[in-house]
């Protein structure tokens, strides 16, 4: 279980901190702005942070697919606001309707990233099992 | 090594099992002794009915409320044993765990298919689909020989 959750948080770490510096590396383009060296830190701190929860709920065994969706749902707020308060505690920005809907979006973009990202490795890990599964019990 | 499979002749009444090496490995000796002695016997109740059942025709195994049931193709017949005890008779017969309440027949899943959050789906050959646990995926991967991919 443990070993499971370290795995977990290693893949959601990696891949939220890659989306996070996307989203940066395109603000900071758009808006000119610079930035102390400070931020990759913060990045790095925040990708754990918000890997945290995302690891914790892969390694729930929930069988209703409602129960799942609702889990889902709360991460995406939980993700959302996390955000928001590091946003107001690293002071990236300050916050206003604008900031939090761009905020918003920025967190839809990592979730969607994050979660095509693993699903391609899924996709990949089923090809494999199928395969062998041709192989072992339909090719007999 | 060969594996070779093929009908018995036409004199030989029972399945016969030669083996042909150079020198007997012990891992092999061990399996097929496992095979012979294996109790595969189990009896499953459908209603009024206590009906013999025959592993290869069942699909997967589920515990329910502190009951086991065995699902063939379209019947489910209750099990009076344990689903722990099903898994040690049963895994050397290609049946594995894919949930806390769950032992899967691996003859029986047609494909596999990732869901969200490291759960993958089993389509079972009778057309139903079970979820596998993320936990239990590894197990299923070793199970096919297949290392990790990451």
């Amino acid at each position: 279980m443990l070993k499971e959750f370290l795995s977990s948080l290693l893949h959601y770490f990696v891949n939220i901190t890659t989306a996070v510096l996307l989203v940066t590396a395109i603000y900071l383009t758009i808006s000119g702005q610079q930035m102390d060296s400070v931020i990759l830190w913060e990045i790095l701190l925040s990708g754990f942070i918000t890997a945290l929860p995302s690891a914790l709920l892969v390694c729930l065994d929930v069988k209703s697919g409602r129960i799942l969706l609702l889990l889902w749902l709360a991460h995406f707020l939980l993700i959302f606001f996390l955000t928001l308060w590091m946003v107001d505690f690293f002071g990236w920005y300050k916050i206003t309707a604008l900031s939090a809907l761009l905020t918003f979006l920025g967190v839809v973009f990592i979730y969607l990233f994050t979660c095509i990202v693993h699903y391609i490795v899924d996709m990949k890990h089923a090809a494999l099992m199928n395969q062998q599964l041709k192989r072992r019990y339909h090719e007999k | 090594m060969k594996i070779i499979i093929e009908p018995p002749r036409s004199d030989e009444e029972d399945d016969v099992i030669i083996v042909r090496c150079a020198s007997p490995d012990q891992r092999l000796i061990s399996m097929l002794l496992a095979f012979q002695n294996a109790n595969t016997e189990l009896t499953g109740y459908l209603n009024d009915k206590i009906v013999p059942l025959n592993y290869h025709d069942i699909y997967y195994f589920e515990a329910n409320e502190n009951r086991v049931f065995a699902y063939y193709s379209s019947d489910v017949y209750e099990i009076k044993h344990k689903l722990y005890e099903l898994e040690a008779r049963f895994v050397p017969f290609d049946f594995i765990r894919c949930s806390k309440s769950m032992i899967v027949n691996m003859e029986k899943i047609e494909y596999l298919s990732p869901l969200f959050s490291g759960k993958m789906e089993a389509h079972l050959k009778n057309g139903e689909s079970i979820v596998i646990s993320r936990q239990y995926v590894h197990q299923i991967k070793a199970k096919l020989g297949i290392g990790e991919v990451e």
